[in-house]
């Protein structure tokens, strides 16, 4: 085995240099490694380690005053070292999302007085994403909306105009919910987080008919995800959906896509009041569709509408549905507004309607501790 | 007569060209691992950012949290079976199921299951075909709604996942195995995938880590601890690297070929469209996710595989070699079956980045690899014994192989401490590096023989799982 170099356009490096290259490089990358990595281990159990022995006291002094109506918190902070104040940060940021009523606006005076609104105001200033996403956190727990409108701040990304919608919806701050959800949803291009999501469905249920308009408007601009995602917000607003537009959700039932369509029927469940969507030929179309997901889907929408003609036309489909998953979603649905059914109207599903009604019977069991009807 | 000279000659020159090959193979090979690990650096910052940033609202009144069944597949769990779920049925989610399946136990864990959980049979006939072996039972509890327990005949890990995926309601099942403990808020964040990207996120997996000397109560990880003894702790060196940092480098190329099954989540309508687990398998987690990421792309549909690195689930780890070998040699015998029954993806670029990359690089590293080290190390000693050796090439060997393995070793600490840094003493820590050095001396040798060990039982058509010798958790009164 013996290697003299490598050899490459026209030249030849000895072995040696070769090697003593490769050594030389492995040796620097583990120095480098073993002691950034200790270096940053050590810093950051130093700075943990600091922080716990300080926390116990901290939480009990904030715990007291808190419930104090004299609790001079700018007294307090000014004796508080920068790590103690750090700390302090911490156990607001802790509280703020758990407490409400006096307590809270207490807490949102402690916040004032660690000048969070002015460093919050800086940081929407910066750079990084996340830096801003956090200023507008404390903004909106502080509920300190003004200090957004004392900056020229324009939210640029989906993250950013839910946070700052949540900001102006949870300090009442919107004159109209329409304003919030066109911050949310005009011009959106991507899809939203859980978090931008729950912001778009809090905002639309104060006025379900201006998110109608607005995806009316534009459905047909937006991505999959994000139609996907107001459909499922529109499903969970209950039935107060006065708007005279709705012809955007039928339309998105001959969409492409199967989820999309499922998403739509579900979505129909809440406006099942509407004559003019309940025609039999739109009943036959839709019962109809070449999906089980979709059909599956529909069969939540009748259930959900729950008066006689949906439910025989539930119950019709469901005793000629060839799909077994399609069948079990529809008698899920089924089961849940009627704890009987007909054996005559059961005929041709008997099995999962048992099947469907033996666990709604110890679903009812398990919540109220007695058995409703065997 | 061949001249023995000339026999010595051509010797020397295969002795010369094998380890020619070795040094290109792992020259390209670490090029790969070092720029996975860089990249799971820049995935690490990205997550760590979000995963700092807390929203303002109240995550347990959202609807939009999809419904989850915790599949948990039992064979012979009677010790811990009733802990376990009691640790699973107080997992913070809003919208949970957990779906039992007794796997055709021999023990009497139906029976504690039964007795504590104060189940009853349903009398119903199952309403949809569920492809696994003969369902006897199904049971519902009297006081928790949210369990359901499916009592069958034995027929492996797969069929009994099959079963609870086939039997379960939810759009979304977590694939978790009974003794593994989940963290409270893993569900949270596990599902965050299929928040943002709704019907496209097919699966999402957390990370596994070592339970082994962590202390545990009410079934609640309270306090993380390296093991410290050898072996488990060579595990926990080995999980940092491979299963964190090189999972976090391959989601940021969109490669992600493998969730662990002791905690994935994913997409219920997807794996049933490919008929579930597969039986004749014996690593199910890795052949379920190349599966779904071919049929998807046969499909041509949208999707996404995604790793989070901040959920966590534990799982205790084999303590003995003879434990680890059985384990280490079935994962070897899964890798080779799923790599041989999805071979049509390598280099295959109607599958994108996974069939032109990830999977080519996956065999050649994972599979490979071991063997080819293998191989290195007998040919060593060899060329030494007929003054063959060149002191030079062995030095290029030692430096690629164990200097290397050590960086990356390393490198996947480094990555854990400026993260999520569970191990926050810098003893641990310390301990820790000195496990990525000794790992190489003894630990990565007997490995690559295991790894010759899997071939052969694999190609003479071996097909069983080994016992795992479990030594429980340690809690607050040991």
């Amino acid at each position: 085995m013996l290697l003299q170099g490598v050899s490459a356009l026209g030249y030849t490096v000895p072995l040696a240099v070769v090697l003593a290259v490769l050594a030389l490089l492995v040796g620097i990358g583990l120095a480098v490694m073993f002691w950034l990595t200790l270096a940053v281990s050590v810093s950051r159990s130093v700075r943990d380690t600091r922080r716990e022995r300080v926390q116990s006291d901290l939480r009990d002094q904030l715990l007291d005053r808190m419930f104090d109506p004299d609790a001079e918190w700018d007294e307090w902070v000014e004796g508080l070292s920068r790590r103690e104040r750090s700390v302090v940060e911490s156990l607001l940021d802790e509280y703020l999302r758990e407490v409400d009523g006096r307590q809270a606006e207490r807490l949102r005076d402690l916040g004032t007085a660690l000048e969070i609104p002015e460093r919050a105001a800086r940081r929407l200033g910066s750079r990084n994403e996340f830096d801003r996403l956090t200023a507008l956190t404390w903004l909106t727990l502080l509920q300190a909306p003004e200090t957004v409108q004392e900056t020229d701040f324009t939210p640029q990304t989906s993250r950013e105009r839910a946070s700052v919608a949540r900001l102006q919806y949870e300090n009442g701050t919107l004159d109209d919910p329409r304003e919030g959800l066109s911050l949310l949803l005009e011009n959106a291009e991507t899809e939203f987080t859980v978090f931008g999501q729950d912001t778009l469905y809090r905002i639309a249920t104060d006025d379900p008919g201006a998110l109608f308009d607005i995806a009316a408007a534009n459905f047909r601009e937006w991505s999959r995800p994000l139609l996907i995602q107001v459909l499922l917000v529109c499903r969970h607003l209950g039935t107060s959906v006065t708007t005279e537009e709705l012809s955007w959700l039928t339309v998105t039932l001959e969409h492409d896509s199967e989820a999309v369509r499922a998403a739509a029927a579900e979505a129909l469940g809440n406006v099942g009041w509407r004559s003019d969507i309940r025609d039999e030929g739109f009943l036959t179309r839709v019962v109809a569709d070449p999906s089980p997901q979709v059909r599956g889907a529909v069969y939540e929408m009748l259930a959900d509408w729950g008066d006689e003609t949906a439910i025989a036309a539930l119950t019709d489909s469901l005793a000629f549905e060839t799909d077994t998953r399609a069948r079990l979603t529809g008698a899920n649905a089924l089961v849940r507004h009627r704890s009987t059914l007909d054996s005559a109207v059961a005929r041709g599903f008997a099995d999962t309607w048992a099947w469907s009604s033996e666990h709604a019977k110890y679903d009812r069991l398990a919540r109220t501790g007695s058995r409703v009807s065997d | 007569m061949i001249d023995v000279h000339s026999l010595t000659h051509l010797m020397l020159q295969v002795i010369t060209w094998f380890g020619l090959l070795v040094i290109g193979y792992y020259l390209v090979i670490n090029a790969y691992y070092l720029s996975i690990h860089v990249l799971a650096l820049l995935e690490l910052r990205d997550d760590v950012q979000e995963s700092r940033w807390d929203p303002p609202f109240r995550e347990f009144a959202s609807p939009f949290y999809p419904g989850i069944g915790i599949v948990v597949p039992a064979y012979n769990e009677a010790a811990t079976i009733v802990e376990s779920l009691q640790s699973m049925l107080s997992l913070n989610y809003p919208e949970a199921e957990i779906v039992v399946v007794n796997d055709g136990s021999t023990d009497d864990t139906l029976d504690r299951l039964v007795e504590h959980f104060e189940l009853e049979e349903v009398d119903a006939e199952i309403p949809v075909d569920v492809p696994t072996e003969q369902i006897h039972g199904v049971y519902r509890s009297r006081t928790y709604e949210e369990l359901l327990v499916v009592d069958k005949d034995n027929g492996g890990k797969s069929d009994a996942l099959n079963a609870g995926i086939w039997l379960t309601d939810m759009p979304l099942f977590c694939a978790v195995d009974s003794d593994t403990i989940i963290d409270r808020d893993a569900l949270l964040q596990l599902v965050r995938p299929f928040l943002e990207q709704p019907r496209t996120a097919v699966a999402s997996g957390g990370v596994i880590r070592v339970a082994n000397e962590c202390t545990v109560e009410d079934g609640i990880v309270q306090s993380v601890a390296l093991p410290k003894t050898g072996l488990p702790g060579l595990q926990v060196m080995e999980y940092l690297r491979a299963f964190y940092s090189g999972r976090l480098g391959l989601n940021r190329i969109k490669g992600l070929i493998l969730i662990s099954g002791a905690f994935g989540l994913f997409q219920t309508e997807a794996v049933r469209e490919i008929g579930g687990y597969r039986h004749d398998t014996i690593t199910e987690d890795l052949d379920i996710v190349v599966r779904l990421h071919r049929h998807l792309i046969d499909e041509g549909r949208e999707y996404t595989v995604d790793f989070v690195p901040e959920p966590v689930a534990w799982t205790e780890v084999p303590t003995s070699r003879s434990a680890l070998g059985r384990q280490r040699r079935r994962w070897y015998r899964g890798m080779v079956e799923t790599v041989v029954s999805n071979r049509g993806m390598l280099f295959n670029p109607e599958y994108g980045r996974v069939g032109t990359v990830v999977f080519p690089f996956f065999v050649a590293a994972e599979m490979f690899g071991p063997l080819i080290e293998g191989i290195g190390y007998v040919i060593l000693p060899l060329a030494w014994y007929f003054g063959i050796l060149d002191p030079a090439f062995f030095l290029v060997f030692f430096l690629l192989t164990t200097g290397f393995g050590v960086f990356l070793s390393w490198f996947g600490i480094f990555s854990e401490v400026l993260s999520f840094n569970r191990y926050d003493s810098p003893w641990q820590i310390l301990r820790l590096l000195w496990y990525g050095v000794l790992e190489n001396f003894g630990y990565r040798q007997w490995k690559t023989v295991v790894a010759w060990q899997g071939l052969v039982e694999y190609l003479r058509g071996v097909d069983s799982w080994g016992a795992m010798e479990r030594t429980g958790f340690k809690t607050t009164d040991d």
